[in-house]
């Protein structure tokens, strides 16, 4: 045994090397892989301290092409938030500060600051900057309009605190409350209208958490155009998410049934065929918010603007059939209502008709059917006879 | 045998091509309608894909249903031409016969009876298939009307009419698709192919088992009646005109029907709203919080009283290292000036603090004008800035001559 590690031991000490540079490498490159914990990780010169020495002295600004920009760091609020819960150095972002003076600042303006400095937050957040690229905001500002938004338009780094859980990536109830009001920044009108909706004032006034927030409909990072057909097309499908949800519509009491109600309706079954087939094609039927509204959606029984009274729901009528005039237009469509002996009852008892008439005849004709059939082709045989036909 | 060689006309080509019209503008309907009835089924779905979509569909559909009501037109035209000109029998109405001939065929069938029922030029068979095809024409014209036209509709019906007629449109498609599939197909296709609509000969044998009341009327010579020929022309040229009559306002009425209502087809083009997106909020907007009096790209004039900053002579000060300055330098520079020595200037101490860093003293006591601090505070633009009061006394604590005590 022993001779045999002798006469192999250069052999050995190769294996044994060559494990060992394997090993090295293995463990160098394992941080590498865990891109999002890397910036953190590291070892900065300047500690969160250092900066905080000069930044959290109150109103400190400096200026960038005539527009002063504050510089002030509340300390408090920067450990409350979440960069601060997870120790992200300042240096991680501002990665050129390594020493003061601090290099110039090359930006024209503090837009053109923040434009600069959007990009650092890919070091970490990779998936949600992937997705913002094929953004509505990204195209924005791709095409030149710089108010377009950037992560930190809607997510002050220095201040944003976190808004899923950490474990399980849901969204907190207390970062959903706050959603409209980010977006409002930009979108103040949108966001005026939203909240005197249905879903805007439960969120506003009541803290529901289950009416939906502008991401819940267009989405977070990837916000795709909301004028485009195939997010007109898709509507009936994002409404549905929430509206066939039985947990959710029985506390308010609304039908799950509105779908299906739309579907089997001539607008709906266009719109589902569009949107199986071609789902980026202009329908002129109408999708759920061309009656209920977008932003400012009511409670059909809204006394001023609901749709569930004719004289309000003629008016959107009249969007697509102009010469509609009279209110007994709207009876056309069934408000999402199954008809019933009590509601739409000439449309219940018509199905009631064919739900009897079409087994009764059908069945009739296959009962004579099938005799004959005994008869012509099943009675010869069993007389062992030839002659298909009767006497 | 001549039963099997000779055979008898049973269709002209005029009712050949209408029945092909018919079967054909019926397929294309089925085929069309009732992925709109079923708009969820994957097959309905697929069919509706490989018409190019369910506005072609809908076209094709509406197309089809012209013809076949252009056929209805023909076909109650030929119906009056030969009740009134020919006045051949109406051998397709329905008779009390018809429904003993269907008792008898079923009770023959199940084996009570020992004859199957003899039978003229329609059977009891063909003639529910027909009147069948009457019922199910008229409520599809009627209800498809309806829904073609709703705006109409609603000037004389309530609204609610216009989703019944769709009910009734899609129970009556069903039944009638069913009705062609089970009754039709087996009647004529399957049981014996009877393929007299396409030739529009029948052999004497099949007439024999199929229509043998018929037959002898034939070979009794009763089946037609003759019409003299002088009388033939009288009634034909009353007939024509009130034929073309009928033409006109039944092709006017087809007209109507398919065009009088464009709203509910084509409709307006869909508006998209037009709204201000970018509608930024007005709040306190951060960046003018800026004290007017802080350090801005180009230098200001010394906030310092006039005379006393450039005169060389030292004025009189109260201010020392340690009562004042000193404290307000090691509040502002400390950070960096501190034990960091950044730029290798340390103002922790009087001693550093005058011996200034790697671009020489910053301090010259009784020349703040030339004092490197003063001019880079004065510059602005430096990380760590004195309030201008701060920077006040310290330009007035070196004019001083910048004492320690």
């Amino acid at each position: 045994m022993s001779k045999w590690i002798k006469r192999h031991a250069l052999s050995f000490g190769l294996v044994c090397a060559l494990l060992g540079v394997f090993l090295l490498l293995l463990v160098f490159t394992q941080p590498t892989t865990q891109a999002s914990a890397a910036p953190l990780a590291e070892k900065h010169d300047l500690t969160n301290d250092d900066c905080l020495v000069c930044h959290q002295k109150e109103g400190m600004t400096a200026e960038i092409g005539g527009q002063a920009i504050p510089l002030t760091i509340n300390a408090e609020k920067y450990s409350a938030s979440v960069h601060g819960e997870e120790q992200v150095a300042c240096v991680a972002c501002h990665a050129n500060i390594t020493s003061f003076p601090h290099p110039e600042v090359t930006a024209s303006s503090p837009r053109d600051f923040s434009l600069e400095m959007y990009p650092t937050c890919q070091q970490c957040h990779t998936e949600q900057y992937q997705k913002v690229l094929d953004s509505v905001h990204q195209t924005a500002l791709a095409a030149g309009n710089t108010n377009a938004a950037v992560c930190t338009d809607c997510h002050n780094p220095h201040t944003q605190t976190r808004l899923t859980n950490k474990d399980t990536g849901e969204l907190l109830l207390g970062a959903k409350l706050v959603i409209p009001q980010t977006c409002a920044k930009c979108h103040s009108t949108i966001y005026e209208e939203y909240k005197s909706s249905v879903h805007g004032s439960a969120l506003t006034n009541e803290g529901n958490q289950y009416v939906p927030t502008c991401i819940d409909c267009h989405g977070v990072h990837n916000i795709g155009d909301p004028t485009s057909n195939s997010f007109r097309n898709s509507t009936p499908g994002l409404c549905a998410n929430c509206h066939t949800n039985e947990t959710i519509m029985k506390q308010y009491g609304i039908s799950t049934n509105v779908i299906n109600t739309y579907v089997a309706d001539f607008h709906g079954t266009t719109v589902k065929m569009f949107e199986e087939n071609f789902p980026d094609q202009p329908t002129n039927k109408p999708v759920c918010t061309d009656c209920h509204g977008v932003h400012g959606i009511m409670k059909p029984d809204d006394p001023e603007a609901g749709i569930a009274f004719k004289k309000n729901l003629l008016v959107k009528c009249q969007q697509c059939h102009p010469d509609a005039t009279t209110e007994t237009f709207t009876d056309s469509w069934l408000s999402h209502y199954e008809p019933s002996p009590q509601i739409f009852p000439v449309v219940y008892y018509v199905n009631l008709f064919y739900k009897i008439f079409i087994p009764a005849v059908l069945g009739g004709m296959i009962f004579y059917v099938l005799t004959d059939v005994y008869r012509r082709f099943i009675v010869p045989r069993l007389r062992g006879g030839k002659g298909a036909s009767h006497k | 045998m001549s039963a099997k060689t000779k055979s008898y006309e049973r269709f002209p080509l005029a009712r050949r091509i209408e029945h092909l019209t018919m079967l054909l503008s019926f397929t294309i309907l089925g085929l069309t309608g009732l992925p709109q009835k079923f708009p969820t089924a994957a097959l309905s779905i697929a069919f509706v894909n490989l018409l190019g979509g369910i506005e072609n569909l809908r076209s094709i559909h509406h197309v089809a249903a012209i013809i076949m009501m252009l056929g209805t037109v023909w076909h109650l035209l030929v119906f009056g031409y030969m009740a009134y000109v020919r006045r051949t029998r109406l051998s397709m109405l329905p008779s009390l016969q018809d429904a003993k001939d269907g008792i008898q065929a079923l009770l023959y069938n199940l084996g009570f009876a020992k004859t199957f029922p003899q039978m003229g030029r329609y059977t009891f068979e063909e003639k529910m298939e027909y009147w069948a095809f009457v019922w199910g024409t008229a409520v599809m014209v009627v209800t498809g009307f309806m829904m073609w036209n709703p705006l109409a509709t609603v000037k004389f019906l309530p609204g609610e009419a216009i989703p019944a007629a769709k009910a009734a449109h899609g129970g009556e498609a069903v039944l009638a698709v069913l009705a062609i599939i089970i009754w039709h197909m087996y009647g004529v296709h399957v049981k014996r192919f009877n393929k007299s609509m396409f030739t529009g000969k029948m052999s004497e044998e099949d007439m024999l088992h199929e229509h043998p009341l018929e037959l002898a009327d034939i070979k009794a010579g009763v089946a037609e009646r003759p019409v003299e020929p002088v009388t033939l022309r009288k009634r034909q040229q009353i007939y024509l005109p009130i034929a073309a009559a009928i033409t006109i306002v039944a092709l006017g009425a087809l007209y109507g029907f398919v065009n009088a209502e464009q709203t509910a087809l084509t409709t307006t083009e869909r508006q998209i709203p037009t709204i201000e997106v970018y509608v930024p909020q007005t709040l306190t907007p951060a960046p003018t919080q800026t004290p007017t009096s802080l350090p801005t790209a180009s230098p200001t004039p010394l906030p310092t009283q006039p005379g006393t900053d450039s005169t060389p002579t030292a004025p009189a000060s109260s201010l020392t290292w340690d009562n004042a300055v000193g404290a307000i330098l090691q509040n502002q520079c400390s950070t960096c000036h501190g034990t960091l020595a950044s730029g290798g200037l340390n103002i922790s101490t009087y001693a550093d603090a005058v011996k200034g860093g790697k671009s020489g003293a910053v301090i010259l006591p009784g020349d703040s004008v030339n004092s490197l601090l003063v001019i880079i505070q004065q510059s602005g633009g430096h990380l760590g800035q004195l309030t201008p009061e701060e920077l006040a006394q310290v330009i007035e604590w070196i004019n001083a001559g910048a004492s320690e005590k």
